[in-house]
């Protein structure tokens, strides 16, 4: 029987960041907070893997990072989207439609 | 490169990545004991789920990427390193950086030289023309691939192989500019020059095929941009105004494009003006666009896709054709072994994407030369780096060793001993840069200062970095790799257990090291003996007549319009008056001027008991009476011209000659020149009419190397195209140059002076290319002994420190100093005499490519050989002797002491 929680895919990581970003702009804390909710428990992030792609992300201009005041009144350092990670992450939805829709073919295919 | 910037703000990042992970932390573990977990658990428990270790290395290294990383803390961990040790730094900085730096500064003139394609479209498609077979057709013309201009014509419709064909040819000629008559340098060209080569104008127009259409169809002048600049400040209203060359008006049609300076990197011209119009520039002796005299360069552009090889097998039948044709109309009367030489003549294409150049024919061996002797240089001091490096190595073993038992490995000890070596490589190569401008300039003063002041250039060009950083990084390599290497071999036992300053070292390593210095110093010296003794021997044999006080001139009356038989005229006055001049001690006039590279010549026929013509090229030149003896030349039989041996053409009467002494031994030996005829050229039609009367002491002619055979006629016989004065001057030279002056402006105000020089001054420029040869392959030499004496001082001192323990009991066993002398020296001579059984060998291979630089010395001279073994062998016992005598004054309890 498969584990209930699976780790997440090689490079989805990034693209998950970019779509929780795009609503609204969150410390390192709260996206992973996010991501535990949103997949509920299913995918299973390794709460230390997340802050060597912000920085990435941040790097490549996709991200842009401010430190300000976080609902517990302590200073956090929250990361939104930039318009080019904004594009990016446009991108990365198109490709993964595409990637997604040629395995379900490929499975359908299949199982004919 | 944002990456680098990380490296300047890291620590600001690491501080807010430790705020942003605290945050997360502090935030989880609070969630947890919320949820009812004790507060330790907690913590625990997040400080696991973080990872925190790794999580800060990953984002480094998202940062900076790892290796990156590393080497930037190498290089620091280096510099700090160096800067604790001042000397040491200083030393090895020093001599890569004169290495790079001369490397630097001769690959630029190799650049601008050899090198450089022309700034046109697409040089890599053009091909300079040759015509090549037996000397019958190739005389004279040696370097300088003049061809016919019809063949340039007719290449235009062999459009299967090419995309046009163009000539030129080089001229001088007088120019009038509103203002008074300068001699300029300038290029004939056809019609097709500038859209052949791509090369549009930055004003007006350039010379198009219609200017170009027959004689007389263009009497315009397109001007260079930098002659445009400099002789009428970038005059915007330019075009339309009229020039007069000599006195032709000609019009202005535009200005070339920024950067193009022709096609010959030695020679820059001023303007260009079309082939129709040769006549302008007296060149047009016979129907030169009709005729097949040579009298251009042609280079034509390949057609896309077509190789070089493949268009000049294509072009031949054309070549047969032509060849074939020409005979018919232009030498019917040529004997049927001529005849066969001639058509069995080839037409020969090289790739020219550099253009066409006779200061490249002459430059490109000595630049090879020099280049190849600062390639030696630098690996000389790389290999004294590399020494020095094994050295300090050798008092890092301790260092070393400790790293490699915690835990380093040997790759990474090797790369930091790699980024020492880079590190001061480039740093060399940094400060090699900054006087390489010097250097070049430095260089192209020993050239002639008409040529290289305004054809090269001292500045900076991005390829001339490109080369130094490369030469750095070669260098740092090459210092760097057996340090490195022998660090990567040492055993970690061995080198802890060592006592400190006694550590192995690399010793033998270091000896190879100084035996390859001794070779490659070696090589060097003997190259520097051989070009100083080819200089001073050109210096001391000199040109045959004694240069004191002797001052020239010239003039070119044909320049200016003159008829050759008032130039001729004019010529005659002038002598007289010159010679009237009261600073001028005496006086005579030539046609040609001597030591400049140039000369009238052509094959002799003599007439004696049988007619014949000489198997070799003689050299002449016509001459006024009394010029000998201004020349201080010595008449050995016979007499000198008088003025009734003048005699212009078609006047009935005798004609006169005298040849030099090396005709005679070639030609006449063994019986009376005097009385002998002989005349210029060697067709059967040519009849020999001039009487030898007069034997000289010979003399140089084009250059002091030469001693060939040449052949004196009179001046004034109404043939002259110009002369050059020669005078000797009571006082000194230069004081008599107003006066000079005053008389030909009086005659002639418009007829420009074309140069004064003294003789001295004449020899010395004909010597430039033997004066930078030897300059610089002797400073080469000095540095190279420099740099190997120290290699070997440096390994000796270590020996010795190595061995004062060793030697210390055997002087207190009672042996003597002078034993142990020998002791240290033994070592010092094994490595002289291998590195010198290197060279030697080395030095017979490489003689051949000098043989053709070198005069009154052969490659493989014994003497000079000798004489440089000699001197580095005596400098290398001295230095290995330091050394030694300290060796021998090591007290016995002192040595004992050390332990």
């Amino acid at each position: 029987m498969p584990s209930p929680r699976f780790p997440i895919p090689q490079g989805t990581l990034d693209m998950l960041i970019l779509q929780i970003l795009s609503l609204e702009p969150a410390h390192g804390y709260g996206i992973a907070q996010r991501l535990e909710q949103i997949s509920q428990s299913v995918v299973q992030v390794n709460q230390g893997s997340l802050y060597p792609a912000l920085h990435r992300l941040q790097q490549r201009g996709w991200l842009r990072a401010e430190w300000k005041q976080s609902e517990t009144g302590r200073e956090a350092k929250f990361y939104s989207l930039t318009a080019a990670g904004r594009r990016q992450l446009a991108i990365e939805k198109d490709s993964w439609a595409r990637l997604s829709g040629a395995v379900n073919l490929i499975f359908e295919e299949g199982s004919r | 490169m944002i990456q680098l910037l990380n490296w300047f703000r890291r620590r600001a990042l690491e501080r807010g990545l430790n705020r942003e992970l605290q945050y997360h932390f502090d935030r989880r573990v609070a969630d947890l004991t919320a949820a009812g977990i004790p507060e330790p658990e907690a913590r625990r428990r997040v400080a696991a789920e973080l990872g925190l270790v790794r999580v800060r290395e990953e984002v480094r290294d998202v940062w900076l990427t790892r290796w990156f990383r590393d080497f930037l803390y190498d290089l620091r961990f280096s510099a700090r390193s160096f800067l604790r040790s001042p000397g040491f730094t200083a030393a090895t900085l020093l001599s890569l950086a004169l290495g790079i730096g001369a490397t630097t500064a001769i690959y630029s003139l190799v650049d601008q030289v050899i090198l450089h394609a022309l700034p046109v479209r697409e040089p890599g498609r053009l091909v300079l023309m040759n015509w090549s077979g037996s000397d019958f057709v190739t005389y004279a013309t040696g370097s300088m691939n003049l061809m016919p201009y019809t063949i340039c014509r007719d290449l235009q419709q062999q459009t299967r192989f090419l995309d046009g064909a163009l000539c030129r040819a080089e001229i001088q000629v007088n120019l009038t500019a509103g203002g008074d008559p300068k001699p300029v340098a300038a290029e004939i060209v056809s019609g097709s020059y500038f859209s052949v080569l791509g090369v549009g104008p930055a004003l007006g127009r350039v010379i198009e095929p219609a200017d170009d259409a027959g004689y007389g169809t263009g009497p315009v002048v397109v001007l260079s941009y930098d002659f445009w600049q400099a002789q009428f400040g970038g005059a915007a209203d330019i075009v339309g105004r009229k020039v007069l060359i000599g006195n032709h008006p000609m019009t202005v049609v535009g200005v070339a494009a920024a950067g193009f300076r022709g096609v010959d990197v030695g020679a820059v011209p001023a303007f260009w003006m079309p082939t129709s119009m040769a006549k302008y520039a007296n060149v047009d002796e016979d129907d030169l666009l009709n005729t097949p005299v040579r009298w251009v360069q042609i280079l034509a552009r390949l057609r896309p896709g077509i190789s070089v090889a493949q268009a000049q097998t294509g072009l031949q039948p054309w070549f047969k054709a032509w060849l074939q044709d020409s005979t018919l109309h232009h030498f019917p009367r040529i004997s049927a072994d001529h005849r066969r030489e001639y058509l069995a003549t080839t037409l020969e294409l090289t790739s020219a994407p550099q253009g066409h150049s006779v200061l490249r024919y002459h430059l490109a061996q000595p630049l090879w030369l020099l280049f190849a002797a600062t390639g030696v240089l630098l690996a000389l001091a790389c290999l004294n780096v590399a020494g020095l490096f094994l050295a300090r190595g050798s008092a890092r073993g301790r260092e070393i060793g400790t790293r490699l038992a915690l835990g380093a490995s040997r790759g990474r000890i090797g790369r930091q001993l790699l980024a020492d070596s880079l590190l001061l490589a480039v740093a060399g190569g940094v400060l090699g840069v900054v006087v390489a401008p010097l250097a070049i300039r430095g260089l192209i003063a020993f050239l002639p200062r008409d040529l290289g002041s305004n054809a090269l250039s001292g500045a900076l060009s991005l390829r001339l970095l490109a080369f130094a950083f490369f030469a750095s990084v070669t260098a740092g390599l090459l210092s760097g790799l057996a340090p490195a290497v022998h660090a990567g071999g040492d055993s970690v036992v061995g080198s802890l257990r060592e006592r400190g300053g006694t550590g192995f070292g690399g010793v033998r390593l270091r000896k190879c090291i100084v035996t390859l210095q001794v070779a490659f110093s070696l090589i060097l010296i003997i190259g520097a003996a051989l070009f100083l003794r080819t200089f001073t021997g050109l210096l001391a044999k000199g040109p045959g007549f004694d240069t004191s006080s002797l001052l020239s001139f010239a003039i070119a009356p044909l320049q200016n319009g003159y008829s050759e038989a008032d130039a001729s005229r004019l010529v005659r006055r002038l002598d007289e008056q010159v010679r009237a001049l009261p600073v001028a001690s005496s006086s005579a006039a030539a046609r040609y001027a001597f030591l400049n590279g140039y000369a009238w010549s052509n094959s002799v026929t003599m007439q004696t008991d049988r007619r014949t013509v000489t198997d070799g090229t003689i050299y002449f030149n016509a001459v006024s009476p009394g010029f000998f003896s201004t020349l201080g030349i010595r008449i050995l039989a016979g007499r000198d011209f008088n003025r009734s041996d003048i005699r212009p053409p078609g006047e009935i009467g005798p004609r006169v000659a005298i040849v030099n002494q090396a005709f005679v031994k070639r030609y006449l030996a063994g019986r009376d020149p005097l009385g002998v005829l002989i005349a210029r050229g060697g067709a059967s039609n040519v009849k020999p009419d001039s009487v030898i009367v007069g034997v000289v002491a010979d003399m140089s002619y084009r250059g002091l190397r030469d001693h060939y055979e040449q052949v004196f006629f009179p001046l004034f016989e109404h043939d002259d195209t110009g002369a050059t004065f020669y005078i000797k001057v009571r006082g000194a030279p230069e004081q008599a140059i107003p006066s000079i002056r005053r008389l030909v402006q009086q005659d002639d105000p418009r007829l420009p002076i074309l140069w004064f020089r003294t003789l001295d001054d004449q020899v010395n420029r004909s010597l430039a290319t033997e004066r930078l040869l030897a300059a610089l392959s002797s400073s080469f030499g000095a540095l190279a002994l420099l740099l190997s004496l120290i290699g070997l001082y440096g390994v000796m001192s270590f020996v010795v420190t190595r061995r004062t323990r060793e030697i210390g009991i055997r002087l207190a066993l009672g042996a003597t100093g002078a034993s142990a002398i020998r002791l240290v020296l033994r070592d010092a001579v094994a490595m002289i005499a291998v590195g010198m059984a290197i060279a030697l060998p080395c030095v017979a291979a490489l003689g051949k490519l000098v043989q053709s630089q070198l005069f009154g010395v052969t490659a493989t001279d014994p003497a000079t050989i000798a004489a440089a073994a000699l001197v580095l062998g005596a400098g290398a016992l001295v230095a290995a002797f330091i050394p030694a005598w300290r060796a021998s004054n090591v007290t016995p309890t002192e040595a004992l002491r050390l332990e």
